[in-house]
């Protein structure tokens, strides 16, 4: 049996490798519904064809759920960005542009966006019953679109193998869609691990999709409120300071 | 549910979930149904008490509003509420909305006002009170029930507004549960209320606009607002400095109407600068402006926190000091891009100020700034109000529905306080440009449904002859004396064409005008089917000549192409493609023609006992070179002086006789069916057929050997003609035309071939379709056609044997006067007539003259006639199409 090396270990799991396996094992309390739905939305991804590794087997594991899934060769744009920080820009269209290439395939067994952003908003216990009004209001207000988001993009779950082809990991959190959502998803992470070029991400995003950057904006309080749910006191300021918005009347 | 005490108390159910929502909605619509029967008088008396109820309690209501959302100012708040309460009540004191509210009993028309229903309102937090009090009361005085959906953050005193008109209403006499609201408002709620109302009353955001849109239901939905001020170098700058800021610093800013921005213009600036800083507004510096800039906006969006705030406590907020009574914190910046914060709606009294210029440089500032922030909403200029074209130039650029000029917008946009034509309103609609389906404010006209009782109607009708119209034999001479003693015309310009004109036709009437001292000249090249060409050419000598009478003398064609040449020399840009746009109703007509008679008076004499064109407005002129055939009618085309002289017909030939003397026949009768066959012309037809009936066989037998019939059947013609001019022909003359133009056979002959089988056609009780016209009210052709035989002498015993013996006669006149039994018979070979038909039957059917017949016929029917025709088949045959 092949050696098990950590890789990341959190409050609800442990990732690890064991050869050509990564296996994503959860703590006994994370339901097993969620394990098997990652899953499930692993496998519908996987099978639109977009390039993604392969998942494996949901199995018990550690008294918990563990997700076997490929293991992919390459470095992630996070450390190719840490290694080459001159080359950031480089970094950042790659990664925009792998964003807009996922948002082209169509994967219609996912929830919608509108659909689980509303859920999450409306048991949200961090802000009132007024600010949720507004928050989902606002959401009610966006078109539905089916652009498959990934939810999470960020570069360390983008993987560029040597030949330069590249591999999108961790699709726990993937939707069917709108792009300005994942793209404000994004934004929102680099603007709370406090990234310097958050601002200049989001202007090739909007150049590249040729979107404009209030459509994007538009998302901002909704993810951030979204983002609340997932209880972290050190994003908490930031992410009342984005919710604290007015709609025009 | 509270207690009643001793029933007095209209206390509603409380809504705080979705299932006691369904419940109440179904308690009101039972309510709204009650309501909907209420008379005008109870319905105002309602509206009275509410009106008055809301205005007595408009200063705890501000209290609540500005306590309860920590926005706004609550002595601009009782303003609002006021307005609410007086100005809408005032509005609508006596506008009618129950019943009958309109009625013109002699155009036949009355107007119905119904309730929509229950209308869904969504109320926000920036005028609670003010908007839940606008609502109800146009709801209470259209009859509609209303169920507000307050917004979370402003539900208590949204609720308290609507409780305070729903009482006073209640007690007025109004039933229990028109009005109701949400008490626990969520989203879901606010969904279900929009999903199951009538129409929605949404006054909110785009994300609420968007939702009401989306429902489903007829929506009537305001958007954002971003309204940019103009100062001309015109402008009192004293007036318009201190009317932005008494809007801007209106309830802290938060109107939608209130103006965002102010451009002024460079000679005037340093002016209004110091006129603003004299009045307690405060210009940011440049890093100040930054530091507000970052405030108002969080990612592109309005930041909540200053929403209705006074401008110290905003300033403060973003680090910047600042004397605490500052009216207005104003940022003086340049770019109106989306990424500049001040060029945002800030619902705040915080403003931008850009220089412009020119007036020009200013309207592309605010043209900029409305369309990226609030398209349809307001736009406001001051101005000299002499500059009308700035003024106009202005109101052209912005895509907005409310232009105001020279008042403080926040005021000016709701209505009646700076002009009193726009209407009073809280919600105001911003058009197409901002996502509405109006573009108005809103009042009570938009909450009816308003249904028109129109009577049937007859058109006016009309008889229209030429001014003069002179008959007699021998009479020409006499009535040619006219044009030189009476009317002294000094110049004669006669058309005609060159048979009539070698064999002398034109010598009497050149002798006449050389008497009276009257110069003429003579155009004689016209040729039968006039064409486009000769009428230039004839045109050409009559431009040179100036004319100021045109003598057309002839049959169809001289008279027709004198009407043409006519109708250039008086209007040399006429374009015939539009004069011979084909109509439905004549006076209905897209083309106007020019007025004519103003260069030359127009006189016709006819040689043959035919057309009628001396006394009919219209005119066929054919394109030689396209091969296009322009029929021209109007009433402007029509002769002024006909004289029917019979000397001028003695020598007609034989055919000329017979088939201008059936075409005579068609035309009264055809006149006679028609669906626009009136009494003043019925008389005229009948008489028509008659003489053509006595006269026309000997006629045609002794020529000029029998004067007499001669001289009827010139009279005939010229009465035909009067009736076909005023009630139109019908589809006998649509097929004539087009199997005369195909198979070149005259006219008269082709009228003659087709006319009983049409005849038959039009007789049938049961057609599948009939004309259209109010005063045609159903298909009676076949009693038509039986008064003309009735008047003939045929009689029967019933109408089908009447109607069988006319056919006979007519048959026997056709006979008599040569006319072959079919289109074959006549000469035109089975294989062209059957390679033309479905072509013949489509220009038909297409024809100018289909309109008035009796009945509208399909083009396979035309087809079958034109077949039976052409084989000579039983005109029986015919009635059974």
């Amino acid at each position: 049996m092949a050696e098990r090396i950590i890789l990341e270990e959190t409050s609800n799991k442990t990732v690890f490798r064991e050869g050509n396996v990564i296996v994503k094992e959860y703590i006994p309390s994370h339901p097993k519904e969620n394990a098997f739905n990652e899953a499930y939305i692993h496998a519908c991804v996987e099978a639109c064809g977009l390039s993604i590794p392969k998942i494996l087997s949901v199995a018990p594991s550690g008294g918990g759920w563990a997700l076997s899934i490929e293991y992919v060769e390459g470095e992630t744009l996070e450390q190719l960005i840490q290694e080459h920080p001159g080359n950031v820009e480089e970094y950042l269209e790659k990664l925009v542009e792998i964003q807009l290439e996922v948002g082209s395939y169509r994967v219609p067994q996912l929830r919608n966006t509108i659909t689980k952003m509303d859920q999450v908003i409306n048991s949200l216990t961090e802000v009132s019953a007024s600010t949720r009004y507004e928050l989902r209001q606002r959401l009610h207000g966006m078109k539905r679109h089916s652009k498959l988001c990934h939810g999470d993009f960020v570069p360390s779950n983008v993987i560029i193998r040597e030949d330069g082809s590249y591999c999108v990991i961790d699709w726990a959190h993937a939707t069917s869609g709108n792009a300005g959502a994942d793209a404000a998803i994004t934004y929102l992470r680099f603007c709370l691990e406090g990234r310097e070029w958050a601002d200049q991400y989001l202007h090739i995003f909007c150049e590249k999709a040729d979107m404009a950057i209030q459509y994007v904006q538009k998302w901002m309080p909704i993810v951030a409120a979204a983002q609340l749910a997932k209880h972290k006191a050190d994003e908490k300021e930031l992410l009342t300071r984005w919710i604290s918005v007015a709609e025009y009347q | 549910m509270k207690n009643d005490t001793a029933g007095r108390s209209a206390s509603p159910a409380k809504v705080t979930t979705v299932k006691e929502l369904e419940k109440k909605l179904a308690v009101m619509r039972k309510a709204q149904a009650v309501f909907a029967e209420y008379s005008q008088e109870q319905v105002d008396r309602i509206f009275y008490e509410a009106a008055m109820a809301a205005n007595k309690a408009r200063i705890p209501l501000a209290k609540m509003a500005v306590e309860e959302t920590g926005m706004g100012v609550v002595e601009d708040k009782v303003i609002k509420n006021h307005f609410a309460a007086e100005y809408i009540y005032n509005a609508y004191r006596s506008t009618k909305t129950c019943g009958v509210i309109d009625e013109d009993p002699v155009a036949g028309v009355r107007k119905l006002a119904e309730p929509i229903g229950l209308i869904a309102a969504v109320i926000p937090t920036t005028n609670p009170t003010s908007t839940a009090i606008f609502k109800t009361l146009i709801c209470l005085k259209t009859r509609n029930a209303i169920i507000l959906s307050p917004h979370p953050r402003a539900k208590a005193s949204t609720i308290e507004a609507a409780r305070i008109v729903y009482e006073a209403a209640v007690k007025a006499g109004a039933p229990r549960d028109i009005i109701g609201w949400i008490d626990e408002p969520s989203l879901d709620m606010t969904n279900l209320v929009m999903r199951d109302s009538d129409c929605i009353l949404a006054t909110g955001g785009p994300g609420m606009v968007h939702a009401a849109y989306s429902s489903g239901k007829p929506a009537l939905g305001v958007g954002a607002g971003n309204v940019p001020a103009i100062i001309d170098s015109s402008a009192d700058v004293r007036m318009a400095v201190n009317s932005i800021i008494h809007s801007k610093t209106f309830d802290n800013g938060m109107i939608c109407a209130s103006e965002q921005s102010v451009t002024v213009l460079s000679d005037v600036y340093d002016e209004a600068k110091k006129e603003f800083e004299a009045r307690g507004c405060y210009f940011l510096s440049e890093k100040e402006t930054r530091k507000v800039g970052r405030t108002i906006l969080i990612n592109g969006s309005l930041n909540a926190r200053i929403v209705g705030q006074k401008a110290a406590d905003i300033a403060r907020m973003a680090g910047v000091e600042v004397p605490e009574r500052t009216k207005v914190l104003i940022g003086e910046v340049t770019s109106t891009k989306i990424s500049e914060p001040f060029a945002h709606e800030k619902l705040s009294p915080v403003l931008a100020m850009y220089r412009a210029d020119t007036f020009e440089k200013a309207l592309d500032i605010a043209e900029s700034l409305v369309m990226d922030g609030g398209p349809g909403h307001t736009a406001s200029l001051f101005i000299d109000p002499a500059e009308k074209e700035k003024i106009l130039a202005h109101a052209e650029r912005m895509k907005t529905c409310r232009i105001v000029i020279n008042m403080p917008s926040s005021h000016g946009g709701i209505g009646d306080l700076y002009n009193f034509k726009l209407t009073p309103s809280l919600t105001l609609g911003c058009g197409s440009w901002g996502g509405n389906s109006i573009s108005h404010n809103v009042g009570v006209m938009d909450l009816l449904n308003i249904k028109t009782v129109v009577e049937r109607r007859e058109n006016m009708l009309w008889l229209r002859v030429p001014e003069k119209v002179y008959f007699k034999r021998g009479c020409m001479p006499v009535a040619l004396d006219e044009l030189g003693t009476v009317m002294h015309k000094k110049r004669c310009f006669i058309v005609t064409d060159s048979f009539l004109y070698k064999n002398g036709y034109v010598k009497p009437i050149e002798e006449k005008l050389d008497q009276m001292g009257i110069q003429h000249t003579c155009f004689y090249d016209v040729t039968p089917d006039p064409t486009l060409q000769c009428a230039k050419e004839g045109l050409k000598q009559m431009v040179s000549f100036e004319p100021d009478v045109i003598i057309a003398l002839g049959g169809g064609s001289p008279m027709d192409a004198g009407k043409i040449m006519w109708v250039m020399y008086e209007h040399p840009d006429v374009n015939f493609e539009d004069m011979a746009m084909d109509f439905m109703d004549i006076r209905k007509r897209i083309y106007v023609y020019p007025e004519m008679g103003k260069k030359a008076y127009f006189v016709a004499i006819p040689t043959s006992a035919g057309t009628g064109s001396e006394v009919t407005p219209f005119a066929i002129i054919t394109d030689a070179e396209t091969g296009t055939k322009w029929p021209l009618a109007d009433y402007e085309l029509m002769p002024d002086m006909a004289i029917v002289d019979a000397d001028n017909m003695m020598n007609q030939p034989k055919g000329l006789t017979s088939a201008s003397g059936i075409d005579v026949m068609t035309h009264a009768l055809e006149a006679y069916v028609s669906v626009m066959a009136t009494d003043m012309t019925d008389g005229i037809a009948l008489k028509a057929t008659k003489l053509v009936f006595d006269y026309l066989p000997s006629a045609y037998e002794n020529g000029a050997k029998d004067p007499i019939a001669r001289e009827h059947m010139a009279l005939a013609a010229t009465l035909a003609g009067e009736a076909f001019a005023n009630a139109f022909l019908g589809v006998n003359h649509s097929m004539a035309h087009k199997l005369g133009a195909y198979h070149h056979i005259p006219h008269g002959v082709a009228n003659a071939l087709l006319l009983t089988y049409v005849m038959r056609y039009n007789a049938n009780p049961v057609p599948v379709k009939m004309g259209t016209f109010p005063q045609y009210q159903y298909p009676h052709a076949l009693e038509r056609y039986c008064e003309v035989a009735r008047y003939n002498g045929v009689s029967g015993k019933s109408d089908e044997e009447v109607f069988d013996r006319l056919i006979e006669k007519l048959e026997d006149l056709k006979k008599k006067i040569g006319i072959p039994a079919s289109i074959q018979e006549w000469g035109v070979k089975e294989e062209d007539f059957l390679a033309t038909l479905d072509e013949m039957t489509e220009n038909a059917f297409n024809d100018q003259c289909t309109g008035a017949n009796p009945r509208y016929p399909l083009m396979s029917e035309i087809r079958q006639l034109y077949l039976l025709a052409y084989y000579g088949k039983d005109t029986r045959e015919a009635g059974k199409i």
